[in-house]
Parts: C-alpha cells; sequence; structure tokens
C-alpha cells in the first residue's frame, strides 16, 4: 500500500533565527520588517525534491504551509485538507495536525522547530509518527532528521522503518531571548529511525532488537537491579517508564519521580521536594535517560535536578540508560547542571545500560 | 641490531607441549552432558578421531608431531620472531617487544597450526567429511584448507554476524572447497530453534558450535572439530611457544612477561603454555602471563569457574572452565572470534592458580592500539590480534614509568586484511565501547530470591 505522507509547513520558522531574534514564535512580523526571509519552504523543497514521488500520497494544507511546496516541486497527487489563515498561526497547525489523523497519515512530515513539534504533538501524541525536517530556530526535539537530505532518505521508506521514542522539547523564548536556556519536556513522539549508518555490513554488526525489545530489556534488568530496599528517583522519558512498569510502580513520563521502600513517595517532583526526599534518603540512586536531539542526560530537559541535587546524589550514584537506538541518533552525551566545577567532576566518558546486562561507554561533554 | 629471529626448517619442533603432565593436580574431567558423569574415550568418539581424543586426556609431556603434518607446517613454519623497534621507539619504552608472527601462514592466522593435524588425524582414521563452526572466519578457513591438503570434505557454520560481515574469509573458504553457510541456519535443530526465539540474531560461536556437532552426529562418516578451548587444540599450538622460546634463546634471553588475546584460548594457550610450564617446573617464577580479552565479553576477568556447556544447545561435555553462561549471546563485536561465552579448561585452571593474569579492553581502545601498531610496525592486524597488541603497549609504558627494560613477548596472531570494514567504523566513530555492567549484575542477581519471594 502506498504510504501518506502528511506534509507540513510552518512558514514563519527560523526567521527569527537569521536576524538575531533566538525564535520566531509571536515575532514573525518583527522578523520580516529586519529582513527575515521565510526558509521552512526551501528546506523542504530540498526534501522533497529526492523523494520518488510515485511512490508517495502526500495530505497537506493550502498555500505556504505545504500545497505550494509540492506544486513547485512537480508534485501533482495531493490532497489538500485544510485552508490557512494569513499569516499562519500556531492554531492552523494543531488544526492540520488533526485533519491529517482524521485522514489516516502513515507518517507527518513538518517543517519548523521545536514549536512545530510540540504544537504537533498536542494533537496527534503518539498516534502517527512524526518526522521534522529542521528549519526551525531551536531544534531540541528528538524528531529532527539532520538535515533536508536525511529526512528524504526517511521519508522514501516510510512505513517500512522502524520507529523510536522521540522527546519534544521546547524552550521558554523569554529566557531564551534573555541568554537564559530552559527546557521542558512536553511529551514523547515516535519518530523513523535507520538502525545502520551508511553500509550493508555494518547495519548487521551493530544489530539489535527493536526499539520496544531493547527498551524492555532495559528495563526487565533495571528492575532487577533497584528490586532492593534502597531508594531511587527515575527521570522523564519512555525507557524509564519501562523501568517503572516491568517493576509494576506508578510513574510520570515527563517528570522525576521518587521511590522509597518499594513505592512512590514523590510524584513528578520539583528541586524543593527531592531536595527534602534526598535529605531523608542520602544513599538514593538516580536513573535518568539522555532527552531530546543533542543527548543531555542533565541539563536541558531536566532542570529539576539543580546543582544541589545531583552534588548530594553524587556521580557514582547515577545510572544512564539509553535504547541503542537512542544512542545512535545522540552518539555523545551532554551534561549541563548549571554549575560547571561540578560539571568537571563528572568522567569524560559514561556507562549507559542499553540491555540485559550489557551496557555502553559513551563520550561525555561537560559544560565549559 | 636484529629484526626478525628465524628458525630455519630442520629446527621446527619434533613434538608439542603437552602442559597437562605439569600440573600439580590433574584437570577436573569433562561431564557427560546426559548424565552429568565424568565422559570417558567411548563419549567423545562419535564425533572425534581416537588420536586427538587420546591427546585431549593425555599425560605424556612431549607429543611427537607426525612427519606428514610436519611436511604441511613446513609451508610457513617456523613462524618468524620479530623484534617491534619501531613500536619501541614510538612508545619511548626501555622494554624489547617481540611478536610471533602468525600472520605468515596461507590462512593468516595461527589457526592452520592445529586445522592440519586435525584433518590429518580424521584422515588416518578413514573420515570423509568434517563439520565445524568458525567466528570471525580465521578457523573456518584454516580448515579448509588443511581438508582441501587430505581431500575430506568440510562444512562451515559462520557466525552470522560475520558471514555479512566478512565475505571473504567466506570466499576464502570456498577457494579452498569447503561450504560455508550462516548460523544459525534452517539446516539443523539447534538453529532452528534459535531462529524461532529470535529471528534476527547476529548468532554467535556458541550456537555455531550446537550447529557444527549437531550434523556431525547426524551425518555418516562425518566427524567434528573445534578450533579452540579444547586441550588438544591447545596442544597443537604449542608449537608457536615452543620456535619462540628457542628464537628468543638465540637472543640470549627469555621473556619477562608474554602476552596473548583470549577468546577460546588457543592462541595464548600455544603462545604461553611452554612459559607456564616452565614456571609449573620451577625452571622459573617471575615469567608474567597476561591474557587479554575484550571487556564486552568478559570471561576470565569477570566468569565464574565452574561446570559448564561448550556450546548454546547444550550438546557437548561440561567443561571445567571461566564461563559467562551457555546462553550468554555477547554483542556483535568486530573481535569476533574472541566472542565466546567460556574458555578452555586449562587456561581457566592456570587463571584460577594464579599462573596467569587476566586483563579486559574496550573496543575502541583495542583499534587505536592497532592503528598505532600499523603506523610503525607497519602490519595491519586482525582486531583480534589487536587485544595482544594493546596488552603488549600497556606493559611497555609501564616499563617507561618504571625505568624497568622487561623483554615482552606477545602473540601476533593474525593480519586484518579482510576486517577493514571494521578499521572504517573505527576512522567513523562508529565503534562501540560495549561492556559488562558487572555491578550491576551482582545486585541484580543478589536481589532475585527477593524478587522471587
Amino acid at each position: 500500500m502506498t504510504p501518506t505522507i502528511g506534509l507540513l509547513i510552518n512558514p514563519i520558522a527560523g526567521m527569527g533565527g537569521t536576524v538575531g531574534l533566538k525564535g520566531t514564535d509571536g515575532l514573525s512580523d518583527v522578523a520580516l520588517a529586519r529582513g527575515a526571509t521565510p526558509r521552512s519552504a526551501i528546506r523542504t523543497k530540498e526534501t522533497l525534491s529526492l523523494v520518488r514521488h510515485d511512490t508517495l500520497s502526500f495530505l497537506t494544507a493550502s498555500g505556504a504551509m505545504g500545497e505550494d511546496a509540492l506544486r513547485e516541486c512537480g508534485i501533482t497527487e495531493i490532497t489538500v485538507l485544510y485552508t490557512c489563515s494569513k499569516p499562519t498561526t500556531a492554531d492552523d497547525t494543531r488544526r492540520v495536525a488533526a485533519a491529517f489523523k482524521e485522514a489516516g497519515a502513515d507518517l507527518i512530515v513538518f517543517a519548523g522547530g521545536d514549536g512545530t513539534a510540540r504544537d504537533i504533538l498536542s494533537v496527534v501524541g503518539r498516534t502517527i509518527p512524526i518526522l521534522g525536517i529542521p528549519a526551525g530556530v531551536k531544534m531540541y526535539s528528538a524528531v529532527f532528521a539532520t538535515d533536508p537530505i536525511a529526512a528524504a532518505a526517511l521519508i522514501r521508506d516510510a512505513g517500512t522503518l522502524p520507529l523510536r521514542d522521540a522527546e519534544v522539547l521546547d524552550v521558554d523564548e523569554e529566557a531564551y531571548r534573555t541568554g537564559r536556556l530552559s527546557t521542558r519536556l512536553y511529551g514523547i513522539a515516535t519518530t523513523p529511525y535507520r538502525a545502520g549508518y551508511v553500509q550493508h555490513a555494518k547495519e548487521t554488526v551493530f544489530q539489535t532488537g527493536s526499539e520496544e525489545e531493547d527498551r524492555q530489556e532495559i528495563a526487565n534488568f533495571m528492575a532487577g537491579v533497584l528490586a532492593s530496599p534502597r531508594p531511587f528517583i527515575l527521570g522523564p522519558g519512555s525507557t524509564t517508564g519501562a523501568i517503572a512498569d516491568a517493576m509494576d510502580l506508578e510513574c510520570t513520563l515527563l517528570g522525576f519521580d521518587a521511590y522509597a521502600g518499594g513505592t512512590l513517595t514523590i510524584r513528578d517532583g520539583d528541586a524543593t521536594s527531592l531536595l527534602a526526599f534526598l535529605r531523608e534518603n542520602p544513599d538514593t540512586r538516580l536513573i535518568i535517560s539522555p532527552i531530546g536531539s543533542q543527548g543531555f542526560i542533565i541539563g536541558r530537559g531536566t532542570q529539576v535536578i539543580t546543582p544541589e541535587i545531583l552534588g548530594i546524589i553524587g556521580e557514582k550514584n547515577i545510572i544512564v540508560v539509553a535504547t541503542p537506538g537512542k544512542l545512535r541518533a545522540t552518539p555523545d552525551l551532554h551534561i549541563d547542571s548549571g554549575d560547571r566545577n561540578l560539571d568537571a567532576s563528572f568522567p569524560d566518558s559514561i556507562r549507559v545500560i542499553c540491555g540485559f546486562g550489557l551496557a555502553e561507554w559513551r563520550k561525555l561533554h561537560r559544560s565549559s | 641490531m636484529q629484526t626478525k629471529i628465524y628458525l630455519d626448517e630442520e629446527s621446527l619442533p619434533k613434538t608439542w607441549y603437552n602442559i597437562q603432565a605439569d600440573l600439580p593436580s590433574p584437570l577436573d574431567p569433562p561431564l557427560h552432558p546426559g548424565t552429568g558423569k565424568p565422559a570417558g574415550p567411548e563419549d567423545l568418539a562419535p564425533i572425534f578421531p581416537m588420536e586427538l581424543i587420546g591427546q585431549e586426556m593425555s599425560q605424556q609431556r612431549n607429543i611427537q608431531i607426525p612427519d606428514e603434518v610436519r611436511e604441511i607446517l613446513r609451508i610457513w613454519r617456523p613462524s618468524p620472531l620479530i623484534r617491534a623497534h619501531r613500536l619501541e621507539k614510538f612508545l619511548k619504552t626501555p622494554a624489547k617487544i617481540y611478536y610471533k608472527w602468525e600472520g605468515v601462514s596461507p590462512a593468516g592466522s595461527h589457526k592452520p597450526n592445529t586445522a592440519v593435524p586435525q584433518a590429518y588425524y580424521n584422515m588416518k582414521e578413514g573420515i570423509e567429511r568434517i563439520a565445524t563452526e568458525t567466528g570471525a572466519g580465521q578457523w573456518g578457513s584454516a580448515l579448509a584448507f588443511a581438508t582441501s591438503l587430505f581431500d575430506l570434505e568440510c562444512i562451515v557454520y559462520m557466525v552470522s554476524s560475520s558471514y555479512y560481515h566478512k565475505p571473504y574469509r567466506k570466499s576464502m573458504m570456498q577457494v579452498w572447497g569447503a561450504e560455508c553457510i550462516p548460523s544459525p541456519s534452517p539446516r539443523t535443530a539447534s538453529g532452528r530453534a534459535v531462529l524461532e526465539k529470535d529471528p534476527n540474531t547476529s548468532g554467535s560461536l556458541g550456537i555455531a558450535i550446537s550447529e557444527a556437532v549437531e550434523d556431525a552426529a547426524t551425518h555418516a562418516n562425518t566427524h567434528y572439530s573445534l578450533g579452540s578451548v579444547l586441550n588438544h587444540v591447545c596442544l597443537h599450538q604449542t608449537i608457536m611457544g615452543l620456535e619462540a622460546r628457542e628464537q628468543l634463546a638465540m637472543e640470549e634471553l627469555y621473556p619477562d612477561v608474554v602476552i596473548g588475546s583470549v577468546g577460546g584460548g588457543s592462541n595464548f594457550a600455544g603462545i604461553s603454555f611452554p612459559f607456564a610450564g616452565d614456571i609449573l617446573t620451577g625452571k622459573k617464577k617471575d615469567t608474567e602471563i597476561i591474557g587479554v580479552e575484550p571487556a564486552a565479553c568478559p570471561t576470565l576477568t569477570r566468569g565464574l569457574f565452574e561446570y559448564d556447556y561448550g556450546d548454546v544447545a547444550g550438546l557437548t561435555p561440561m567443561l571445567k572452565m571461566y564461563t559467562l553462561g551457555h546462553d550468554f549471546i555477547p554483542p556483535a563485536l568486530h573481535a569476533g572470534g574472541l566472542r565466546y561465552h567460556g574458555d578452555s579448561p586449562i587456561v581457566s585452571r592456570l587463571v584460577h592458580d594464579g599462573i596467569i593474569t587476566p586483563r579486559s579492553y574496550l573496543q575502541n581502545e583495542v583499534f587505536e592500539a592497532a592503528i598505532t601498531f600499523a603506523r610503525t610496525e607497519g602490519i595491519i592486524i586482525a582486531p583480534e590480534a589487536a587485544h595482544a597488541v594493546k596488552g603488549a603497549i600497556d606493559v611497555a609504558l609501564e616499563c617507561r614509568k618504571t625505568g624497568d627494560p622487561k623483554t615482552i613477548l606477545f602473540c601476533n596472531s593474525g593480519h586484518g586484511h579482510f576486517d577493514m570494514t571494521a578499521y572504517d567504523a573505527y576512522h567513523a566513530g562508529e565503534i562501540i565501547d560495549y561492556d559488562c555492567p558487572d555491578d550491576l549484575i551482582k545486585e541484580s542477581l543478589a536481589n532475585l530470591p527477593k524478587q522471587r519471594g
């Protein structure tokens, strides 16, 4: 069956970046006034020019939100599901995503940044995989292909590639414009990925199970490790979520949960409640997974873990978990706790549990 | 300064050295997989020739190498002992580094040292077909070469990750007339069982052994042949250490440190047993013998010393050895030849007794050592051999710190001409440093009863 791709372009995405605005949310007029040129359509056309049109069918929105780019690439087999307003807004993005969901799209491809990803996720959740053509100012989410060419390769094989979980992050743009980077994990989408690299032989060498099987292996292993009375905190993400499931424990997928005596003690804790927990349970372990497209284990999406909390837990009591698929997408890991001295106390490589009784060592970049 | 030290062909050893004669007490016997009682020669007879079974259990110190075998070994033996001058200079070490270079054999590794006598004894017993397994393909190509010399049929079950990763090893086997198929395969019940459980498995040496043993047991006039682990295989490989001891003596040297990479243990046994024997018989006492293994398959450094099956399906006798468990399938390493859950019972015993010290390394640091070796000594070596190089480099660097001019001997077991994809992956930054989180594994095991309760 021909895969159906829902194509959505956020026409104003990325404009702010070219004129020094660190984001375009609410500022597209300012960006245009400063001479910004729309680039999301250009990047989309770069991708579309590399996709064989006769093997795919496209759903899209009118004009600048998709239709124009498709037609300019000579693609005529398209269904326009939505007529967008001018200028386009986040509400248009959400309505288009809803139309794609209603029409049964197999994959939603969007050109935009974290804000666009977040709007789409809010409508479709994990029901349809999402793939981003990188075109925004901020792209901390893990749903983006590395470039328009890589996006084309993933679209070409739509429907046959395995899916992996991908965090959708967004930054507080007000804070970002004043030089403070503060990200928040909004949810977990699914995205297609290619298991190997470029050579067939390497795919064989690095062969692992599906994302789900790998996650289950990690969860089963960690369930055994954490079965002792020792307290622990589970960070956000689907891999840590699978650990809670394997242990029959409740958890919040997007936040930090603390467990003592085998039960959930703090749900979706903030810095204050977690600090209080640690004072009562000094030998607590932290189980975390890298979040977002850049592989941050601490920092960006994990602001709840303040330097003070991290200092109490200690580097030796942190267990990092991630599926091999996730590690391929973010080969190097990063830490940015907000305290450079604390970051510097971490080693330059870190062990990541990636299967049942199996670990990988990965480079850890400290803030500098 | 002498770089290559050659023995003439007449100095090719006439006997192999059997270290079992010098162990303070006999090895724990292999146990029958069905009864759990000690396995006798009759239990092994369906798959091995009697001469090899005799060698497996022999307590005789020196065992004659048949003239027909010596004639074939002369094609490449005695192999050169080479002083790594340029590597020493690069490392700024006072140590003298020598390596026994086994890449000169027709198959490009140490494996023909045992493939030839094994094929010979099977031929003498009237066997027409031999089944075996291979990890990285070095053993399979060596046995294909050896069986072609004696007009025997040969079937090789090759671990599937290597089969697709190293197609030219398969091609070599075909040139020598052997049939090579990826394991697990649908041809055997053992292979089918694994495929049913996980159709995408990358295979393992343990699975491939099960298939080859089953093949031998279910085909007429077919024997099984193993390229490592067993006592008779280690025995045949001692020709390397015996030659090296003579070659170093020509330089009036005796090694302070002997190093080899360890998968099933045969190349390590081959280079080290004559020197370990010198310790056991009291001739020497300070020789350090180091076995180097991958951190992702850390049998000697982190396994348990106990009875276990040699294969996944539990068809082989149980051997007392260091093991990670016969159902342990290591991650797909580039050093495919070192992906084995167990180890030679004799090597295991010598580790247990403190004669041998094991070390383990991650993949990237091993490749880094291989690159250093290629850029100083010129030879591009197999990832398996690179483990020994890494061990030798580390010891040489320790010597730089202490100023101790030790003599280091290591076995450079084979070339890496069919491993270039692995080198490409290294340069692309795609080699994964797999490790066993043994602290967490122990914690998990300790928690098990509580989980069950």
